[in-house]
């Protein structure tokens, strides 16, 4: 029985050890990737400036993921519940802008003013 | 009795059971095994933890937009570029240590871990100067939150330089009392994001303190090093969660 287990988890890679050359790698990437996300901030790229820097930020906490945080040898069970909880947050992400998006809230109205909101007078309308 | 005592040293001399091996275990892979996704199960409470922060942030983006730009221009790029490199660096010094635990070299992975910690204060330092200027400024969302306070500031330093504010040439969609309550709404994001964020450095500092302390007393070999990559875990997720919080709070619209 227990020779079996120690057997059937010889395969997956729960102490492997990175070379130091992979960790500086992905540490240069990481600043090279600060600097163009700073850069791309001061041109104008309309809505896609937000587009862009999401990317980055995406791609560098992929690397810190799978390099660091050594999501890339561990079990598929690991994977999985790493790719569960983006999944929920992408559902809590998702959802809630559809539900605010699909209320009119986009283009988005004029700010507060005090005589609009609930409690301003009511006869000013 | 006694041979349920002969039984066990057998069964230990037969297997020869790393004294970390707790006795539910098969195996020190299964054990470690079972606390990586215990971590990640973790960590993945944090992430919606956090994402409940983001989408609220998202919504109040896009509904107050303008606002959002105007106050993100009141962030210190060189400080937000700094630690963002800081903290970056402070994750390599965690991969390392964890590869120092990893490889049976002691003294490596204590140095290392201490060389987090110092990246993490310095964090907490800058962090605590981009605050003390907010508060100087009167960009504390409250009964003092002035957003004109900054400009008239900036109105009197400029009398004497022959530059304009670097704001005057836009053309705001917002008045200044519109602004005035909107970018209360940013600031509040501003401060509880980054004020949790940091919260989180410093449960990491104080983590990282007990395992310098366990690997200063050689509790960890190449076999067992599952607080140091469990601390690692942590202190890497802090790092991602700044990753997303500096363009997000320092970029808002930085090209005009």
């Amino acid at each position: 029985m227990s020779a079996e287990h120690a057997h059937a988890h010889e395969s997956h890679g729960a102490g492997h050890v990175s070379p130091i050359s992979l960790y500086v790698t992905i540490f240069l990437a990481l600043m090279v990737l600060t600097a163009v996300t700073v850069g791309a901030a001061f041109v104008n790229l309309g809505q896609f400036n937000f587009l862009v820097a999401m990317i980055i930020a995406v791609f560098k906490a992929s690397l810190v993921v799978w390099y660091f945080m050594h999501v890339k040898y561990q079990s598929r069970l690991t994977k999985l519940t790493v790719a569960t909880g983006l999944f929920f947050l992408a559902i809590l992400l998702g959802l809630m802008l559809v539900d605010y998006g699909s209320k009119g809230f986009v283009p988005m109205p004029p700010p507060i003013d005090s005589e609009s909101v609930i409690g301003g007078s009511p006869d000013a309308r | 009795m006694s041979d349920a005592v002969a039984h066990a040293d057998h069964h230990a001399a037969a297997h020869a059971h790393h004294p970390a091996q707790q006795h539910h275990f098969d195996t020190m892979p299964q054990q470690k095994e079972a606390a990586v996704l215990g971590m990640w199960v973790f960590l993945l409470t944090e992430i919606l933890f956090f994402g409940g922060l983001f989408v609220a942030y998202m919504i109040y983006r896009v509904w107050y937009f303008d606002a959002f730009a105007e106050a993100s221009r009141r962030l210190s790029l060189f400080w937000g570029g700094l630690n963002t490199a800081v903290l970056i660096g402070s994750s390599l010094t965690m991969a390392m240590a964890v590869r120092g635990a990893q490889t049976n070299k002691r003294k490596a992975t204590v140095n290392w871990l201490i060389l987090t910690m110092i990246l993490g204060t310095v964090f907490l330092g800058v962090k605590v100067i981009e605050y003390q200027d907010k508060f100087a400024n009167y960009e504390v969302p409250g009964p003092s939150f002035n957003w004109l306070a900054h400009e008239q500031h900036q109105a009197a330093a400029g009398e004497h330089a022959a530059a304009p504010a670097e704001g005057e040439h836009r053309k705001l969609s917002l008045s200044p009392e519109q602004l005035q309550r909107t970018t209360q709404i940013y600031f509040s994001l501003y401060f509880t994001m980054t004020g949790l964020h940091a919260l989180h450095m410093i449960i990491g500092i104080g983590l990282m303190s007990v395992i310098t302390w366990m690997a200063w007393k050689g509790r960890f070999d190449g076999e067992y090093y599952t607080p140091v990559e469990m601390s690692g875990l942590y202190w890497h997720f802090v790092d991602i969660v700044w990753i997303f919080l500096f363009p997000l709070l320092y970029l808002v619209e930085r090209h005009q």
